[in-house]
């Protein structure tokens, strides 16, 4: 693990899978997250206005970002040893059936500290338009 | 612990639920034990499509560095429904996610009971919007801890 994380360089960019978001993708979130809120299901409801935003329409779950966030981080640090300690995000924009999301990330800094080994990572989620969903940063350890 | 019923409709008793007026920054959440299937977790990682073999092989994952198949570490997503009671804030219509941070220690696994301890910390308005900070700590059956995390959400009117 040593190895692994001496050569991972500052910079380096990491891409995760694609998602194409649809009603039947957000309707099985619902039954895997047990997050039945109606933002994500009823088209009637979403017509209204949430103080001065108007979605037009159901959204993807903001914590599906979240979780293809996840596994773009731990598809990369399983095979290098490290572990997936934090992620924070942001939501900056909804995303919607029709949308493809692509994660991405850049190790932003190395830190080694008195018992560990740790990478900082920033991290974005954008739709086929480039459009920014989701900002945040994430932290894997490399036990010494 | 693993309830057969879970109300999906989220209208369903919603006036019972607290209104950002009524959240009491630190008072706990009432939660609920709640014991993770190999079911939900292959049900998770279908439905985000992460179907890494730690997961959902458990050949390969005996053989790796986690001695057997853990859930993936967003799993506290599913956990925060299942932890909480119909009546919990966290489900009513309208709640707005606006961002979150999670620290993962040890991997929940399949066949864990696990529980949580929760509590809306902060309340404050901004832009006219009302926000709840909630913050979340989950256990293992050996009260180990899995994640803790905080969120904020944007409360309904």
């Amino acid at each position: 693990m040593a190895a692994a994380f001496d050569a991972i360089e500052p910079g380096t960019r990491i891409e995760g899978e694609p998602f194409a978001v649809t009603r039947e993708t957000i309707r099985e979130f619902c039954d895997a997250s047990l997050d039945y809120n109606p933002l994500h299901l009823d088209d009637a409801y979403m017509q209204g206005d949430f103080g001065a935003t108007n979605f037009g329409g159901v959204i993807m779950h903001g914590m599906t970002s979240f979780a293809l966030l996840t596994r773009m981080l731990t598809d990369w640090l399983y095979p290098l040893g490290g572990i997936h300690r934090r992620l924070e995000t942001r939501w900056r924009a909804p995303a919607r059936p029709g949308d493809t999301l692509r994660p991405a990330a850049r190790v932003a800094r190395k830190k080694v500290t008195r018992l560990g080994r740790w990478i900082v990572l920033e991290v974005e989620m954008r739709n086929q338009r480039q459009e920014i969903i989701a900002t945040g940063e994430a932290m894997a350890e490399f036990p010494r | 612990m693993a309830r057969a019923q879970f109300e999906t409709d989220f209208w369903k008793d919603a006036q019972l639920r607290k209104s950002w007026d009524e959240l009491v920054p630190g008072e706990p959440r009432r939660t609920l034990p709640y014991l993770l299937t190999r079911e939900a977790v292959l049900k998770y990682c279908r439905a985000v499509g992460d179907l890494h073999p730690l997961y959902v092989d458990e050949d390969y994952a005996r053989r790796s560095p986690w001695g057997g198949p853990i859930a993936p570490p967003s799993i506290h997503i599913l956990l925060m429904f299942a932890c909480t009671p119909a009546d919990d804030w966290m489900r009513s219509p309208g709640t707005i996610n606006a961002g979150q941070s999670w620290s993962y220690n040890v991997p929940a696994r399949p066949g864990d009971t696990i529980t949580l301890q929760a509590r809306c910390l902060d309340k404050f308005i901004r832009k006219e919007r009302l926000f709840a900070v909630h913050d979340n700590v989950f256990f293992n059956q050996h009260g180990r801890v899995i994640c803790s995390g905080r969120g904020q959400t944007i409360r309904p009117l």
